[in-house]
């Protein structure tokens, strides 16, 4: 699959709405610079293990 | 006593004199209002002013303390708050066209406990839309002005909160803070401001941010007023999710302003890009630090390089997440910049979202252990002073998509991990406008926080200072 169409599936998830041309092209740009972001993070969180719980501590009490 | 005289009075002050009956709470808020309507124009300050509604509360509070009955601290104080908490019968925007008609019939969590403190609410405040930003430009009201410059923003997105403390309009106000909303806007409009740890106080009733970061947060100009502030508004709550058992809270009571033996962490890798006036700023303050008593520690912790990048990604996913059918439906309704960054955060899957969360965790476990060595971190709050409207959003300087760029980092791992942090003015630069310096402490260590600020503004008087603004409109 080639990038321009594996951006389109990205776009899909944007639910039909119609965006202007010029602000669809910086919505874009940003999605391209969040994929550069989740794999770096996949790499530093390579051995960390999932979670599902909320940031604090589990026996939490102020 | 003149209107001027009063609006330069800690909440402290204030409070003793209402509480004693030597000023009443019909003259507090009506030297409040008196300022707000000069000020305003220039400010930008509010979304909605409740004068008439502040005023018949002023008189009941008067007669109820002339009776003998003082609820306690905020008993007839004007305070302001973020227009991103539910007040009964009163229009409720969250800086947004799609709310500007809406007036809840139901009352948030903390403007209950507001009303049951005795506060009186004068009016609420302006931000970014639903908390979308770091400038209080991105409003379908129009952008606030920094007290200190009009012609630069007071951040974000709790700017209207900060700009009113900052300019004397009522001693306290509450915000909310996801990224940096409060901290922020305090460090650019010379104030203090506290962000306690994620689920001391209620968000039941506000609009939510990202609900794993949103926090509520306080402004005041002095540390002993915040800690005035936040007792009667913390504590459990079960309608808030991450709401926490704590005890019944004694902020004030416990509040010592000292640092000695205090290990006072610097993560001096992290400094590299600061403005000189803020470093220089910055350094004096831990030589502060060190003179009261505290031990400096020189820190590490490379993990919180993917602070910034992680915390972006989780608030992109989760307020898309939250505001999917407006998405939708109002799109076009939203603030252009916002709507953007929304759809941003649609296109965001669920597997990278949790890629984010592990990533999270990665960074929660190296900071826990940071703690093991520290008592609290030290930073300066942003990297450069506020910066001119005329540069938008641009203008922080914020860059959280690169792993480099520092101080994004700094501001955004401790709201992301839901750490208690307090910005305090620590300067002011040769451009006359407001440095800030955050302590940062452990999950339930705010009191710590809160004592560790208090020594720095009883060794310093940086906290005294006022926007020209407000001495030259007078009362």
């Amino acid at each position: 699959m080639n990038d321009t169409d594996k951006l389109s599936h990205r776009l899909a998830l944007l639910e039909g709405v119609e965006i202007a041309p010029a602000d669809l092209e910086a919505i874009v740009k940003e999605i391209e610079d969040n994929l550069r972001v989740v794999a770096e993070l996949e790499e530093f969180a390579k051995d960390t293990p999932w979670i599902s719980q909320q940031t604090q501590p589990a026996g939490k009490k102020a | 006593m003149a209107s001027s005289e009063i609006l330069e009075l800690s909440l402290t002050d204030l409070s003793w004199l209402i509480a004693g009956r030597k000023l009443s709470s019909s003259e507090a808020v009506a030297a409040a209002l008196a300022r707000l309507e000069k000020l305003e124009p220039k400010l930008n300050a509010f979304i909605t002013v409740l004068g008439e509604q502040a005023r018949a509360e002023a008189k009941k509070a008067d007669e109820e303390i002339g009776r003998g009955n003082y609820r306690g601290a905020l008993r007839g104080v004007p305070v302001t708050i973020k227009d991103m908490f539910d007040t009964k019968g009163v229009r409720t925007t969250g800086g947004s066209k799609i709310l500007r008609d809406w007036i809840p019939n139901t009352d948030s969590a903390l403007v209950e406990r507001l009303h049951a403190a005795g506060a009186i609410i004068i009016g609420k405040t302006n931000l970014d839309e639903f908390g979308h930003g770091g400038t209080s430009t991105l409003s379908h009201f129009g952008p606030v002005h920094n007290p200190w410059n009009i012609e630069r923003i007071a951040g974000g997105s709790s700017g209207g909160s900060a700009a009113a403390v900052a300019s004397g309009i009522g001693p306290i106000s509450y915000g909310t803070e996801t990224g940096s909303s409060v901290r922020r806007p305090a460090s650019y409009c010379g104030i203090v401001g506290f962000k306690p740890t994620f689920g001391i106080i209620s968000r039941h009733g506000s609009f939510r941010g990202a609900w794993s970061q949103d926090h509520v947060g306080l402004f005041a100009r002095t540390v002993k007023d915040i800690a005035l502030g936040l007792d009667p508004v913390a504590g459990f709550d079960a309608r808030d999710p991450a709401s926490v058992q704590q005890d019944t809270p004694a902020y004030t009571s416990r509040l010592e302003a000292s640092v000695k033996g205090m290990r006072v962490g610097v993560l001096k890798k992290f400094l590299d890009g600061v403005d000189p006036a803020v470093r220089a700023a910055f350094d004096a303050a831990i030589k502060i630090f060190a003179s009261e008593g505290g031990e400096i520690i020189d820190l590490d912790v490379p993990e919180i390089s993917y602070a910034a990048m992680t915390s972006m990604l989780t608030s992109s996913a989760e307020s898309a997440g939250i505001n999917r059918r407006w998405f939708r439906e109002r799109y076009h309704d939203f603030v252009p910049h916002v709507a953007r960054g929304l759809a941003v955060g649609m296109a965001i899957t669920a597997s990278e979202y949790l890629t984010a969360q592990r990533a999270r965790h990665r960074i929660r476990v190296a900071v826990g252990a940071a703690y093991e060595k520290v008592d609290i971190i030290a930073a300066p709050t942003t990297a450069r002073v506020a910066p001119p409207l005329s540069e938008g959003v641009k203008g922080n300087g914020d860059d959280a998509r690169h792993a480099t760029y520092n101080q994004s980092n700094l501001l955004r791992f401790p709201s992301m991990l839901g750490l208690p942090g307090c910005s305090l003015p620590c300067g002011i630069n040769p451009e006359g406008l407001p440095i800030g310096i955050q302590l940062i402490g452990a999950w339930f260590a705010d009191q710590t926080v809160l004592n560790a600020a208090a020594a720095y503004q009883s060794a310093t008087d940086w906290h005294t200072r006022r926007p020209a603004i407000a001495n030259a409109m007078g009362a």
